[in-house]
């Protein structure tokens, strides 16, 4: 999978270095300005932003899905669940912010919704 | 007795935000029962969904939960980026989020391998107004391109001057 990644990483500089099109995109640009004011601390955007933003989206769907489905194949299957896409999620460092959107059924073992608090022993040592 | 509170007609669904999200007709008749009912704060499903095929193999099948997800997560997303670039504006006293302030975000946020790709699709953007504009105008500009909002654009942005975070603050 790190060699996908590295893959989609050279292969998205050369289709961003050869970019011409900015009327048409993936994604559409007026909800995206929508997303990026309701945020009340936002004032004013440039007309750059919600372009940037929409080709920052794909990038992320991107990696997000591709991280999906190694979890897909590595169950045999050829459907890419919603547990797959949790899984990357979790397994992601640079992806932890989207921890709020799991639900507590789908975290993995060992993972904690929540920081758990530490507890210490009576003479001060972590306890296990 | 107050009579019983009356709604009013249903508003009408919105217009299809992307009429090449489908293929056939019945998942035309699914995206637009699932555009009716989306939440703009997120992303059209159906938009989300060619993304997602783009990332994969041919003949690989996607879950309607897992497209959900990701619909839900690319917001998430958006929500995070603005709100760190909010954040530098702010700081160093702006009042408009540019395409730096993104980079700059992306960067501090650990999204270090997008800056490539995403420098050279904003100097591409930026070269392209100016190709526009002087094409227009028959003289070349120096000003970036204007704010989306009724407000001009707060700062001169300059072709070049780019992925370097703001000079001001910092």
């Amino acid at each position: 999978m790190e060699d996908s990644l590295r893959h989609l990483w050279s292969q998205k500089l050369a289709e961003c270095s050869s970019a011409s099109d900015f009327k048409n995109h993936l994604l559409p640009l007026a909800r995206i300005k929508k997303i990026i004011k309701s945020d009340e601390d936002v004032r004013m955007i440039s007309a750059e932003a919600p372009v940037l933003f929409a080709k920052a989206c794909e990038l992320f769907i991107h990696e997000l899905t591709l991280r999906a489905w190694a979890q897909t194949v590595e169950s045999r299957r050829r459907t890419l669940q919603r547990s797959d896409v949790s899984a990357a999620i979790q397994k992601t460092d640079v992806f932890d912010f989207l921890i709020d959107i799991i639900t507590e059924e789908e975290l993995l073992p060992h993972q904690h919704a929540r920081p758990t608090p530490l507890a210490f022993t009576r003479n001060g040592n972590l306890a296990e | 007795m107050p009579s019983s509170e009356e709604s009013g007609p249903l508003p009408a669904p919105p217009p299809d935000p992307d009429p090449r999200g489908a293929t056939d007709d019945d998942a035309m008749a699914a995206s637009r029962r699932a555009i009716a009912h989306e939440p703009e704060r997120f992303l059209p499903i159906a938009n989300i969904s060619r993304c997602m095929k783009n990332a994969l193999p041919e003949n690989a099948k996607i879950s309607r939960e897992a497209k959900e997800l990701v619909q839900e997560a690319t917001s998430e997303f958006i929500s995070f980026i603005t709100s760190e670039s909010s954040d530098k504006c702010l700081r160093e006293r702006r009042k408009t989020i540019c395409g730096e302030d993104i980079l700059y975000s992306m960067r501090t946020l650990g999204f270090e391998e997008y800056i490539g790709p995403l420098s050279a699709y904003l100097e591409r953007f930026r070269a392209t107004e100016q190709a526009r504009k002087t094409e227009r105008t028959g003289a070349s500009g120096d000003e970036g391109p204007t704010d989306s909002d009724a407000d001009a654009h707060e700062e001169v942005r300059v072709p070049g001057d780019l992925a370097r975070s703001s000079t001001t603050g910092e």
